[in-house]
Order: structure tokens, then sequence, then C-alpha cells
């Protein structure tokens, strides 16, 4: 997919390029906001990565003019350690996601390809299909080839993300952010206790396991 | 000019202003007393005069001259306060008992002179009188007068006691002002000597109490005070940059140690180097992780909760509740969750989270297999919002409850454990940017071979409007 990253730090910028286009993505780099909305009005980009800080034109101006332009490209917003106030102003002036600097490289993959992805299947869905793995949104219920598996409510919504992730590495991270909607560090991996209970009901007694561990990045639900 | 340094002490000015009001109004009593007495004897010896002249006149008029010099001659013999002067009206002197008459005294005029007498010792004196000269019908002319020196004597001597009294008063102010302004300046030398030790960044000194209970003791103790919390408050900073430091380094030294080893490794071709980068990346997001928090406390402290909302504890506590149950039974707990519904408060939701998180997360850490974990969410009897966590751990002894609160503390038993020892000081943090506070205290006592355990409490105030 095509990215743009928007981003004054050289050094910072240059990192990010050569891994989203190591991930096999098509990347742009603009130094500014102002160079950020010069680019992004020629348009063909799947994904936005702006930089909070910038000179000249900083992020929140340069999503906010974006999105009176009419341009419902999904943002990624960075932000430099600890400002706890951004991810408000941040999501205010209308980026989709929210990421704060520093971060593993692992972690803004997952986003920006999750920002992409969400998207792709931006229609009405009532069932997500992964491999034999069946989710009736409407009905509520999971099956496994001919296998109904029962869900915690919490469960549900957790394997709702992954199969709407499908292929997709999802870190621990965005698993807090969009299935608990909270934002702090758990110190100790409570996700990983939920993962293996999930993994533990669609998993056990088949033959392959869809619900795998990235190694230094998170889960993924493989088909 | 500058004033001498005596001049510019309060407690001397205050003497001197007090002396200059003494003066004036001692003065003008002094004034008035002098005014008053002198006009009282004037009038008193005008109207004494005035008596004898009348008497005499009726003498001359009913008697005639020589009745009249007669009975001067006998009052002059006989002696008394009256001075007598009589002249024919040639202008030559009749009969007299004074030697200096006044010359040209007008008639019918009130006269003041001075008579030369010699007293006892026989000395000259000069004597303050007044007279009256009349005229009789023969023309002749009859002064009479009286000598009022002893009230003239009186009053000078009134004087000059009080301005007698006046300079004693001055002398002993000015002296007592003196003593005092020495004895506050010593009092005061003690204090300035505290600020400027404290200037030159001495933490240590105190000021001397004299247990007096006056003002300046106040002050000392007051600022006494303040210099203790000062060093306490000094002491946790560099406390907490030892402790920062100290945590830091150790971290950063695993981090060295395992990417020389990855280095090594693969120079022997052992090709295991990539393993151990991603273990000191890990070392590397602890580190970041620290720092964090440290700066999240860091803030709490200095601008309290950022973008506060109202909203519902009770679902705050559900969510954590069953995010970290799924842990707690991992570890073979037994948790449980006992949450009162509608728990209004204002706050920034993430950081109570947070709070909440560390808080249970130590009950889970701290507390052995086959342990007890219980979460309660609940309204106590005075409003306030309680979220409490009590474990059958270790618990900690009552004497360090109040420490583990504080930054990088960490008490010996839990050095083997991960963790940064921030954990409760973010969760203080958080109460306290919050109105609110954490309170420590025993879990449930001896319990299966556990205890006593801790009981961990965030209490909060009510979001307002909602208590009732």
């Amino acid at each position: 997919m095509r990215i743009l990253v928007v981003e004054d730090d050289a050094e910072a910028a240059t990192a990010m390029v050569r891994g989203l286009s190591e991930a096999g993505h098509e990347v742009t780099h603009a130094v500014d906001g102002a160079f950020g909305l010069l680019e992004s009005q020629k348009g063909g980009y799947d994904v936005y990565v702006v930089d909070r800080m910038m000179p000249r034109l900083d992020g929140v101006g340069m999503v906010e003019t974006v999105r009176k332009g009419g341009d419902q490209t999904p943002v990624l917003f960075l932000s430099a350690l600890g400002e706890v106030e951004d991810r408000v102003t941040g999501l205010k002036a209308g980026a989709d996601d929210y990421l704060v600097k520093p971060y593993a490289f692992a972690e803004l993959i997952a986003r920006v390809e999750a920002l992409a992805r969400r998207r792709e299947t931006g229609g009405v869905q009532t069932v997500l299909k992964v491999g034999d793995l069946e989710m009736n949104l409407i009905g509520r219920t999971v099956h496994r080839g001919a296998t109904e598996i029962d869900l915690q409510p919490r469960e549900f919504q957790l394997l709702e993300f992954l199969m709407r992730h499908a292929g997709q590495s999802v870190t621990r991270t965005m698993l807090l952010e969009k299935v608990w909607e909270y934002h702090f560090d758990p110190q100790t991996n409570v996700i990983d206790v939920h993962i293996s209970r999930l993994r533990s009901k669609i998993d056990k007694g088949f033959d392959r396991a869809m619900l795998q561990t990235v190694r230094g990045a998170g889960y993924r639900l493989e088909a | 000019m500058k004033l001498p340094s005596l001049f510019r002490r309060t407690p001397f000015r205050l003497t001197l202003l007090f002396l200059a009001l003494f003066v004036a109004t001692a003065s003008a009593v002094l004034a008035y007393v002098y005014v008053a007495s002198a006009s009282e004897a004037r009038a008193r010896a005008e109207a004494s005069v005035k008596v004898e002249v009348d008497a005499l006149t009726a003498i001359y008029r009913t008697r005639g001259k020589d009745a009249l010099n007669q009975a001067l001659v006998e009052r002059a013999i006989r002696g008394g306060p009256y001075l007598y002067v009589l002249k024919d009206a040639a202008g030559k002197i009749v009969t007299a008992n004074i030697t200096d008459v006044p010359d040209g005294v007008s008639t019918g005029e009130w006269e003041t002179f001075r008579l030369t007498d010699t007293d006892e010792d026989g000395r000259v004196r000069k004597r303050q009188s007044i007279g009256l000269d009349t005229a009789l019908s023969g023309g002749e002319h009859l002064f009479v007068g009286e000598d009022v020196g002893d009230v003239e004597a009186y009053l000078s001597r009134l004087t000059q006691a009080l301005w007698g009294a006046m300079i004693m008063v001055l002398i002993l102010g000015i002296g007592g002002g003196l003593v005092i302004s020495r004895r506050v300046e010593k009092s005061m030398s003690g204090l300035n000597r505290v600020v400027a030790a404290v200037q030159e960044g001495d933490l240590k000194v105190r000021a001397p109490i004299r247990n007096s209970g006056d003002e300046l003791d106040e002050l000392g103790q007051g600022l006494n005070t303040m210099l203790d919390r000062l060093e306490a408050s000094m002491a946790s900073i560099r406390h907490a940059g030892d402790a920062i430091a100290h945590d830091l380094r150790s971290p950063l030294t695993r981090m060295r140690a395992k990417l020389e080893v990855a280095l090594m490794d693969a120079d022997a071709g052992k090709v295991s180097g990539v393993d151990a980068l991603g273990v000191a990346l890990d070392e590397a997001d602890l580190l970041l992780k620290t720092f964090n928090t440290v700066l999240a406390i860091a803030r709490l402290q200095a601008g309290g909760a950022p973008d506060p909302k109202v909203f519902d504890a009770a679902e705050l506590a559900t969510d954590m509740a069953e995010l970290y149950e799924p842990s707690g039974e991992d570890k073979g707990l037994e948790f449980s969750a006992e949450i009162e519904k509608g728990l209004m408060i204002e706050g920034n939701q993430p950081f109570l989270a947070q709070a909440l998180a560390n808080i249970i997360d130590n009950a889970i850490k701290y507390t052995p297999s086959g342990g007890a974990v219980k979460f309660r969410a609940r309204r106590r009897s005075s409003g306030e919002i309680e979220f409490s966590v009590t474990d059958t751990g270790p618990g900690v002894p009552d004497e360090d409850r109040e420490r583990v609160l504080q930054r990088f503390v960490r008490l010996d038993n839990s050095r083997t454990e991960p963790g940064s020892g921030l954990g409760l000081s973010l969760v203080t943090a958080v109460a306290e940017a919050h109105g609110g506070r954490v309170q420590l205290d025993e879990g449930p006592g001896a319990y299966g071979g556990q205890g006593p355990g801790l009981r961990v409490a965030l209490v909060l105030p009510p979001a307002s409007g909602t208590a009732g």
C-alpha cells in the first residue's frame, strides 16, 4: 500500500521509511506539515503517518486541513514521549489512531496496516469468515467448521477484532486500546492470558492452530 | 545623607517616635499649667491690690491726706504684702516702703515691674511685682503694688522640674530604646544568620527558639518548619535523582553486557546476535517505561489530572476486574470483585485505569499461589468513592507503609520481582492529582500459611453534584 510519512526528524523518518518499505509498502516522505499537505493533495495514499511537532505547519494543523478538504485517508498520529493530552488533541483534529514515540516498529506497522485494512472493508458485514472459522455478528455465534464455540462477550469482541484483521499482526497495546478501549500500561501481560483462553476455545481439538503468536509484535489470526 | 545604622533600626526608631510624642505632650501640658497658674496668680494679686487701693482711697476721702499718710506708715511698719508709694501733687515722694519706685507709671493701668529686695542673707534679688497707680482728688498719686515673686518662683521651679523630668525621660528612653533595639537586633540576627546560611545553600541551620512565645519565636518556629519541609523535599528530590540514576543504570548495564555477548557470539559465528538484540530491545523498553512513569508522576504532581471528565467508575472497575481476573486465576489465586453501581467520579480515565491496574497487578504479583485477591469498589458513607484491593500476600510492615508510596522504594523481599518501584508512587500521584489519597492497611491476617496480607485503598472524592 502507499504510505505518506510526514516527519521533520530526518533520522526518525529514515528509519520509518526503511522499515515500512521492508514491510512491502511504497513510502513517500514529506519533511513538514506544509509539504505533507501538498503531497497529500496528489492523492492515491492509503495511510498518512503524521508527526505532531513540526516546523511551519504542525501535525494537528495539517490533519485539520486535510479533513476540511474532504480527504478521509486514515491518519496515524505520532507524538513525543508522555504527552498525555496529545491523544485527545490528535483525535479531535481528525486522526484515526495515535502512537506515542518511541514505539516498537512492529507496533507502527501493525497500526498502519490495520488503518489501511479498515478502509478496505468499509461496508457493513454481518458474517466474518476466516478459513473455517465463522462469526455471525447478528446472532452473536461462532463456529469453527461444524463445532459451535461458546465465547464470553469480551472473548467475542477479541475474536471479532482478530478476524477483522486476519492475516495481520496485532499488538497487545492495540488489543487493549481497540477491544477494551483503555489506554494504559497493564504492567503484566494480561492480554496474553485472555488470548490463551480464547486460543484454548478456538484451536483446542483442531489439527491446525489459527491464533498465532508473532514474536516481538503480538498475535495474528491465520486462515 | 545616610543615617547612622542605629537610627535605621525599627525598635530604636519607635523609641524615638514615642519620646518625641511624650515631649510634645508634656510641653503642651506644661504650657497650659504655666499659663493657667500665672494668670490665676495675677488675677488674685490684682484683686487684693484693688481691695487695698479701695480701702486707702476711702481713708483719703473721709479723713484726708494726713490720715492716708498715717495709715500708710502704720501699714508699712506693721508689714504686709503691699508696696506703697504716695506722691504729693508736685510728684515728690511723701511716703514709700520701696526704694525703687517705677518711673513713668501711667495712672489707672496695671504696671508690672521688678522690685529690688534683699533677703535674709543680704543678697539682692529682683522680684516680680505688679502695681496700680491711682490719682487722688488733691493731685496726689497713690501707688499700691504687690510682690508676686513667690508665684513666679513657684512657676519657674515647676517649669524646671518638668524640664528635668523631660530630660530624664529622654535619657532613660533613648537608653531603653538602645537596650531594646540591641535585644531585638540580637534575636533578629539569629534569624538573619539562618537566612544568610540558607542563601549559601546550607539547609541544616535552624533558628534559635527562646521559648518566650513572642512574635520572633513564632517567626523562628515558622522558619524552622519551612526549613524542615524544604530539607525533606530536597532530600527526596536527591533521593529520587539517585534512585533514577540507580534504576536506569542497572538495566543499561544489563543491556550493555548482553550487547557485548551478542557481539562476541556474532564474531564467533554463533549467530545468536538477533536474540541478544531482542533482549536488548526489551531492556530499552523497560527503561523507557521507567522514564515514562517518572515523567507522568512529575506531570501529575505539577499540573493535576489532565483532561478531567465525569464518568462512571463502576464501569471502569468492572472492566479492570474482568481484565485481571484471568491473570489472577492463572496464578492460582482466588480472584473476586465486588463493585457497587453508579460511582460517578471526575477525572482522567486513563490515569485512574493505570492506578487501578498498578494496585491489582501488585496484589497478583505479591500474593503466592493459593491465596486470594479481592477487589472492591464502593461508595463510602462519607460519599467518597473507594477502590480497594485486599490480598493475602506477605503484606507491608506498618513502619514501611508510608515509605512504599514514595518513588523507587522497593522492599527487600520484592527486589526479585520485576518492577521499577514506581507503581504505588504513580497511584499516589494519581490520587493526589484527583484530590484523593491512598491508604495502606493490613490485610485479613494470617491465612493458610500466608498473610498478613495488604489492603490498598484508593479513595477519591465523588464527582461534584453526585454525592447525594
